[in-house]
């Protein structure tokens, strides 16, 4: 039966394609709208390291004004002290943890004629790699002995890699950075997280940093930080000895911890922390730590811009007029079939068989219109594009994956089954006699 | 009064030109019931769209109530069918989203009477085809009877000073026709001016004149007619 | 026409019209508060940066060779020479930032010395020498600008705060709002206990981050700051930027290659980059409200042509009984007014619920009084203009059609 009312279904459409087409075209319409900002909205809060959410913490510590919390209500700070990021990493309680931060390094590149050109270098403990499953093409990362010696090693991106040595396997290469010499000793693979999560100040969806280094190494060399840097109090000694020494929080801080005891255990261990930290006169506010998913990290750090949730309650809208021009398109076919209707339920067609045509008749359209609504998204996410053409980033934004087109095609099939309902519905109340009775 | 002279009606397609009506002239005096009969595609009906105002005519000269017609524009031929004509159809032709109160009223507002005067002219008319009871009904809750006469209530209600009737009978039953047939010749009685096209004889009998439309052109009362009634009955 | 027999008809066939009742609801409710939104964002890129912005850019000079403090200093002194001294500047600074750059410095400001206050107002710090009034083109409009006596050199191991400052009218109003007089003489605290003496008042200078309330209120301090970064802004006479960035950036480039020479930008394309966000929102909000403005009037044309064609007997009728072409074109323009006001009455509660709420959740600005109901007359032009042409065709429909047999 069902392919009886797929072709009864389809003749239907061609017979009134132009009514048939403006539904699809409505339908996509809004489809379009709708998901393009979904699609926006779905990349900005995707959590990239989704398979390892339920071990990877982000600490945070309150250092803060006793008078002041850091942001309303009573948030701790975003980041971590240079005191207290070295001393959690010395102690080593988590599986694995990371400290670290990004500063602007000028690179310069061997062979002459070639221009020195700046670039953000991430300077971090030696976990980060492992941690967050960073990938890599050649070598390996360095190991926490090489931190703490603070050797002179360097992992840099594929495309870092390929502008700066080609092709090859450049492990052992050297690299030159305000005028020292680096050993480079990975190279990542294809390696892009939108958004960064690991660092979420600043831009989150510029993407990671092309060169990585060892953090002891760039505090010897007093690299000052390109992100975020607040202090509730100015430092009490002058210059970088004086900055690593003071409540100054610029450090981004995550551990790893496999197991929920693990995660208690080391909840208790920052409590014994900061608690110890008090006896030196540090910590003037309560106890307030955190320890943060990745997930409730972005939610935090309200990765998705208001903009973008403004944006899908006006396109959810958007949808609902399509909708209720698609509604409007069927009623109008139905009043117009009203003896075809009546003509069929005369010829014995049950209730429920009329539904069952018009049902599949509608799912059709859905279809059609979900097929044609991923184009229709396709060109909004390409106006995206163009009107935010002055980030360089936005190309990250506005792809579409699977998820999305089934999506789509989903939404759309459900938006036209629920259009078709009432239209319907109207339809399978047509009485077999009616045709007789009006003229 | 009604005069028509050598009035012709061509319709032109891009292949095709139809004569409906060639050279037809015809006089109706104030008061009158005149019946038009003829054979399907004679013309009948194409003389009742031309006579109510509802097509133009291609030649010839149509005056009614001594003004020439053929000079009118579409205004003031709205005008006119609002306030000298009364029309009731075969297919009775009411408003199907208005009630029988609405549907009556429909010439009146084009007329831009106050709501007293409709209002009054309304339920006087609904009380002489006695449907005065019923002016909340919607046309799908009468019978076919009810529903001619609330048409006719409404071709009265602006007291035209003619009435067309086409096939005003034509979807009703024996017994209804009659009631609405002597409605009609008490209006007639009252001083209306009536022409009714029908193609059933016996009706056609019933007015004070006979006029018999064939290939377009006008016979009055033809031998025919009497030896077809003749055969009828 | 009235429209008492025209809305008992409605009644009869209900669906149609309060489908297009609804779409025009919800269409007004996103052409309002899309509109509210357009407006605002609109507002603040019309804001003034104070800056001379179509004549000054700025770039950022990169020491990567270790230098020592004096050796920077030189550095500086010798790069601000160079560049005033090209013709066609009309001055140039060594500062932190500049506004609408979306980074900067900022601090706190208080009426009493002391860590204790929480009444500190934020400020947005721009470190200039006594050039910088002239580079930014601000107006001294109370007290005098920086003398180079008052301009000094950071120190390595002091943070103390210069004595000086210059601030905006705005600052000085959020410091002081109940006092009229002149804010010249008056001393604020910074940096805890560190006294600003206000030597000067300036009209505009945006802070550096746009989207900050505060973005009114900054302050010029006398000091420089011999850094491995420093950033220089450049003032330029009329029609001479484009033709001076290439000149200067080569000739800094060649005058010294322990540096490179970046983000050479003019203020144009920084206040391009800073409101990216907001210019894209009033296109894509644009889009939308005449995507679906022509959608909804996609939907009335259509539900009257098929009305049209649906009552092609009845309008025979009509013209019949009397009526004029006119007044059958009126009859669908009555319809089309009733569909549209219950449309609009709905959607007015509407666009104000959705407007509470965004202006509850994302902290948006309320709607003017008058948005509604200029989005009310438009929306109503645009269903009478979309009923048009079907009601056009109407008109045209024969009353002879009424002697038709069906």
């Amino acid at each position: 039966m069902l392919r009886y009312y797929l072709k009864l279904g389809i003749l239907s459409i061609r017979a009134n394609w132009a009514l048939s087409a403006l539904m699809v075209a409505a339908i996509a319409i809004g489809i379009g709208a709708c998901m393009t900002i979904v699609t926006v909205r779905h990349v900005m809060a995707d959590n990239p390291i989704d398979h390892k959410n339920e071990q990877l913490f982000h600490v945070q510590l309150d250092n803060w004004n006793p008078n002041d919390p850091y942001e309303e209500p009573n948030e701790p700070p975003e980041q971590v002290t240079y005191l207290d990021a070295t001393a959690l990493l010395e102690a080593g309680r988590a599986h694995r943890q990371v400290i670290s931060f990004k500063s602007d390094r000028v690179v310069q590149p061997e062979g002459d004629g070639v221009l020195p050109f700046q670039e953000v270098v991430r300077a971090t403990s030696a976990d980060f790699f492992a941690m967050f499953d960073v990938p890599f093409r050649y070598g390996a990362g360095w190991d926490a002995a090489a931190d703490r010696a603070g050797e002179k090693v360097t992992v840099l991106s594929t495309p870092m890699h390929e502008q700066l040595f080609g092709g090859e396997d450049s492990t052992g290469r050297m690299l030159m950075m305000n005028n020292e010499p680096f050993r480079v000793v990975g190279v990542l693979d294809d390696w892009h997280p939108v958004p960064t999560f690991y660092d979420l100040n600043n831009n989150p969806y510029q993407g990671p940093e092309a060169i990585y280094t060892p953090f002891s190494l760039a505090v010897t060399g007093e690299w000052g930080s390109s992100g975020n840097n607040s202090c509730w109090k100015p430092p009490e000694d002058g210059g970088y000895e004086g900055y690593l020494a003071s409540e100054c929080i610029w450090i981004q801080m995550w551990v790893e911890l496999p197991t929920r005891a693990d995660k208690e255990a080391y909840a208790q261990f920052l409590d014994d922390y900061v608690m110890e930290q008090k006896q030196l006169g540090r910590f003037p506010r309560d106890l307030n730590n955190r320890l943060s998913t990745p997930e409730e990290w972005m939610v935090n750090r309200e990765v998705v811009d208001d903009t973008v949730s403004v944006l899908l309650a006006l396109s959810v809208l958007f949808l609902v007029v399509c909708l209720l021009n698609t509604i409007g398109l069927l009623l109008a076919r139905v009043i117009r079939r009203r003896s075809d209707i009546s003509l069929r339920r005369a010829l014995g067609a049950s209730k429920a068989a009329l539904f069952r045509q018009y049902i599949v008749e509608a799912g059709l359209i859905g279809v059609a219109g979900g097929l044609a609504g991923i184009g229709m998204t396709w060109l909004g996410l390409r106006g995206i594009e163009n009107v935010f053409a002055d980030y360089d980033f936005i190309q990250y934004l506005v792809t579409m994956d699977w998820q999305m087109v089934g999506l789509a095609v989903l939404l759309a099939i459900v938006s036209a089954l629920g259009a078709a309902l009432y239209p319907i519905w109207r339809a399978c109340s047509v009485s077999p006699a009616s045709t007789l009775r009006i003229q | 009064m009604l005069k028509m002279k050598d009035v012709c009606k061509i319709y032109r397609t891009d292949t095709v030109e139809t004569h409906a009506l060639r050279g037809f002239s015809l006089a109706v005096e104030d008061g009158e019931f005149v019946s038009v009969t003829g054979p399907s595609g004679s013309g009948k009906t194409t003389f009742l769209n031309i006579a109510g105002l509802l097509e133009e005519l291609t030649s010839g000269v149509y005056e009614l109530d001594g003004r020439d017609i053929s000079a009118l524009n579409d205004k003031e031929r709205s005008r006119v069918r609002n306030e000298k004509i009364g029309f009731i159809f075969q297919s009775f032709n009411l408003i199907p989203e208005l009630n029988v109160f609405d549907n009556v009223d429909v010439p009146l507002r084009y007329r831009g009477f106050d709501a007293k005067e409709r209002e009054r002219r309304i339920m006087s008319c609904l009380e002489r085809v006695g449907l005065a009871s019923r002016p909340k009904h919607f046309p799908a809750q009468l019978s076919g009877g009810q529903q001619q006469r609330v048409a006719i209530a409404r071709a009265l209600a602006g007291e035209p000073r003619f009435l067309l009737a086409d096939e005003p009978t034509g979807n009703l039953d024996t017994h209804m026709a009659d009631s609405v047939l002597d409605l009609l010749k008490e209006i007639n009685e009252a001083g209306t001016t009536i022409i009714m096209v029908t193609h059933e004889l016996t009706l056609a009998d019933r007015a004070n004149r006979n006029l018999f439309v064939r290939d377009g052109e006008i016979h009055d009362e033809p031998p025919e007619l009497h030896l077809a009634a003749a055969a009828t009955a | 026409m009235d429209i008492g027999p025209i809305w008992r008809a409605m009644l009869r066939n209900k669906a149609g019209f309060v489908l297009i009742a609804l779409q025009v609801a919800v269409t007004l409710t996103i052409v309002v508060n899309a509109f509210g939104i357009i407006q605002e964002r609109a507002g603040r890129i019309a804001r003034d940066s104070g800056v001379d912005e179509a004549n000054t850019f700025a770039f950022a000079s990169v020491l990567f060779t270790d230098y020592e403090r004096e050796q920077r200093k030189v550095l500086i002194d010798e790069d601000l020479d160079l560049i005033r001294n090209v013709p066609g500047v009309v001055n140039a600074v060594a500062s932190n930032s500049f506004p609408l750059r979306q980074g900067g410095w900022s601090m706190g400001v208080a009426l009493e010395p002391g860590n204790q206050t929480p009444e500190s107002v934020g400020t947005a710090i721009y470190f200039v020498d006594e050039h910088g009034a002239e580079t930014f083109d601000v107006t001294v409009i109370d007290g005098k600008n920086f003398t180079p006596e008052q301009v000094t050199w950071s120190l390595e191991d002091d943070n103390t705060w210069p004595a000086y400052g210059i601030i905006t009218e705005a600052l000085g109003k959020e410091m002081w709002p109940d006092d009229a007089g002149s804010y010249v003489g008056k001393t604020m605290y910074i940096n805890d206990n560190d006294p600003v003496n206000i030597v000067g008042v300036i009209d505009t200078l945006q802070a550096p981050w746009e989207s900050w309330t505060g973005v009114e209120r900054s302050m010029l301090v006398p000091q420089r700051r011999p850094s491995e970064f420093v950033r220089y802004i450049v003032r330029a006479e009329p029609g001479m930027r484009d033709k001076l960035m290439p000149e200067i950036e080569a000739m800094l480039a060649a005058s010294n290659k322990d540096r490179i020479i970046r983000d050479m930008t003019t203020m144009d394309d920084v206040r391009k980059l800073a409101y990216v966000g907001d210019t894209a929102l009033i296109k894509i909000l644009g889009f939308i409200v005449v995507l679906l403005t022509l959608i909804t009037a996609l939907g009335i044309v259509g539900l009257a042509s098929f009305n049209v064609s649906r009552r092609t007997r009845q309008i025979g009728i009509r013209r019949a009984l009397g009526a004029t072409r006119p007044s059958i074109v009126r009859y669908f323009l009555i319809e089309n007014s009733i569909v549209s006001a219950i449309g609009l009455v709905v959607g007015s509660a509407l666009a104000i619920g959705l407007n509470i709420v965004m202006v509850e959740a994302f902290s948006l600005e309320p709607l003017a009084w008058y948005v509604i109901p200029a989005g009310v007359i438009a929306l109503w032009a645009v269903g009478q203009i979309a009923v048009a042409e079907p009601a056009r065709r109407a008109s045209n429909i024969s009353p002879a059609i009424a002697t038709r047999s069906s």
